[in-house]
């Protein structure tokens, strides 16, 4: 698997086929004795503005302290949740509680469903 | 039965997205200020468009992806985050001079200034993005587009030499009035191919799911509805030439375009002018307010579809809230809407490049495209668009100061 490729930025889809976000990083780890290998999927936070530049990742962990769910670090998928990588990266794992929702669920509740016509939020 | 349907509504659509205020007012001070001259321009246009738009609904039926989503994963973030700067700020743009176009409409029938409108116009679209599906923009939008075939209708009536005309299909220089010349040939070019209408194509086949074997619907739709749009604007030109021209009318405001029309039509010539201007202006807010929304939606993964209710895909709604909130801004405090059209016809020139590099990659891509990959003839007028971008890149911007 070519991982640039095949997995970096593609669209991240949870078991009920919600888009969570895209992968916009991956953490590897390195031992002393062991074969690289990737643990963890990084969605949101600062994680794709690093790759443009560290200034629109401080600049973007400001604003978020100051506004929004106040979710400051990325959100962390582990590995062995990806169940198929092909068009789409599909994960074992419901988005809700994953946290990568977070920004949906609280712009969705603090002004879309405040303005008539917007729709409830479906209860769980 | 029902594809032929598809096929009527597609092109139909592709009407409704083509003519806008920017090739209305492009093409008609490209007749009033050199006749026939200027018609290779949207020739070249159109033909460029036609070549787009098959690849945004090819790219989209095969690979269930939009340009946007296929950009982002082959080229990465921060590619696709200058293209999103890009083509947000030129679209920005366009849909102020869009919702400027409706106020004017109104300004003309009710002799209520274009400012008092902005505010209740952008209410309006944001209403229908809100509350409407995708089909109703789509289709209801542009249905209603269909009152500017007045402009084929004085045209005609206007008995043009058609020699004289066929011969401005041939690109010739002017004697005099070079650069103002060059800068309508580049404003003509940015309004007909304008990549906000590939986003929201390729968006719009995702949307009505499209598969393989929409792949000759597609063409039919791109073919004959961009040739449809080609000959709108076209007539404009051929009106401009005939009505303004002799009179030494420029078109440098709205109501002196109005003039179009009232030549030929003298009765019902303003009326028409002034609905189809309304309403082909209305169907582009709609389609670049939804064009930019779709764009941050599938770049950053989010939930998206003008089908599913605001709380649903709230992020995409808020983008296309606040997007149209602050298009109002500048139009409630008087900003010349036939000024940012001029300027934002340029800048989509100018910006060109951007939306057009990526497209030769992913038509040629055998993991998004397949057996459907581009054959010689689309890459070399892909080779070609991209050439023509790239000058008009360079010489947009001088010839905005220069000629503009």
């Amino acid at each position: 698997m070519n991982l640039v490729r095949d997995v970096l930025d593609k669209k991240l889809l949870d078991r009920e086929d919600c888009p969570m976000g895209r992968v916009d990083g991956l953490v590897m780890h390195v031992g002393e004795r062991s074969q690289p290998r990737i643990t963890h999927i990084r969605i949101g936070g600062s994680t794709p503005w690093m790759r443009v530049h560290p200034a629109f990742a401080k600049l973007g962990a400001k604003l978020a302290r100051l506004w929004g769910p106040r979710r400051t670090e990325p959100v962390r998928i582990p590995w062995s949740h990806v169940v198929t990588a092909g068009r789409d990266i599909k994960l074992d794992v419901k988005a809700r509680n994953t946290g990568a929702l977070d920004w949906e669920i609280w712009i969705a509740e603090h002004i879309i469903e405040r303005i008539p016509g917007g729709g409830q939020e479906e209860e769980e | 039965m029902k594809k032929i349907l598809q096929i009527s509504l597609g092109i139909v659509t592709s009407v409704g997205g083509f003519l806008e205020i920017g090739s209305v007012m492009t093409a008609a001070q490209a007749g009033a200020a050199f006749g026939y001259q200027l018609l290779w321009a949207i020739l070249l246009g159109t033909l460029c468009l036609i070549f787009l738009v098959e690849m945004s609904g090819r790219l989209a039926a095969v690979s269930k992806h939009t340009i946007v989503e296929a950009m982002r994963e082959r080229f990465g973030f921060p590619f696709f985050f200058i293209v999103l700067i890009g083509m947000v700020l030129v679209a920005f743009m366009v849909l102020v001079a869009e919702l400027g176009g409706i106020g004017l409409s109104f300004q003309i029938l009710t002799g209520i200034g274009f400012p008092w409108w902005a505010a209740p116009v952008s209410l309006l679209v944001w209403l229908l993005m809100w509350k409407g599906t995708f089909g109703l923009i789509e289709n209801g939008a542009s249905l209603l587009g269909l009152v500017t075939i007045c402009f084929i209708v004085a045209a005609i009536k206007l008995r043009p030499d058609w020699s004289s005309a066929a011969s401005g299909l041939v690109p010739t220089m002017p004697h005099m009035d070079k650069a103002h010349y060059g800068f309508i040939a580049v404003s003509i070019l940015g309004a007909s191919i304008s990549p906000y209408l590939m986003y929201f194509y390729s968006s719009g086949a995702i949307e009505d799911k499209w598969d393989e074997s929409y792949i000759p619907i597609n063409r039919l739709i791109a073919g004959l509805g961009m040739t449809f749009g080609g000959v709108l604007s076209m007539a404009v030109l051929v009106t401009a030439a005939l009505a303004l021209r002799p009179r030494g009318i420029q078109v440098d405001a709205f109501d002196q375009a109005a003039l179009l029309t009232t030549t030929a039509l003298p009765k019902w010539g303003f009326y028409l002018f002034a609905m189809s201007m309304l309403f082909a202006c209305f169907g582009a807010a709609l389609e670049i307010s939804l064009a930019i929304a779709y764009f941050f939606a599938q770049g950053f993964g989010w939930n998206w579809s003008e089908d599913l209710e605001p709380s649903k895909d709230a992020r995409f709604s808020l983008v296309y809230t606040i997007i149209i909130l602050l298009a109002a801004i500048p139009l409630v405090a008087g900003i010349d809407p036939v000024k940012v059209t001029m300027v934002s016809m340029a800048l989509t020139a100018a910006t060109l490049p951007l939306a057009i590099v990526p497209f030769l990659f992913l038509m040629n891509d055998p993991i998004y495209m397949g057996k459907h990959r581009n054959g010689w003839l689309s890459n070399s007028v892909v080779a070609i668009v991209i050439l023509i971008s790239f000058v008009l890149a360079v010489i947009s911007i001088p010839l905005q100061i220069i000629g503009g």
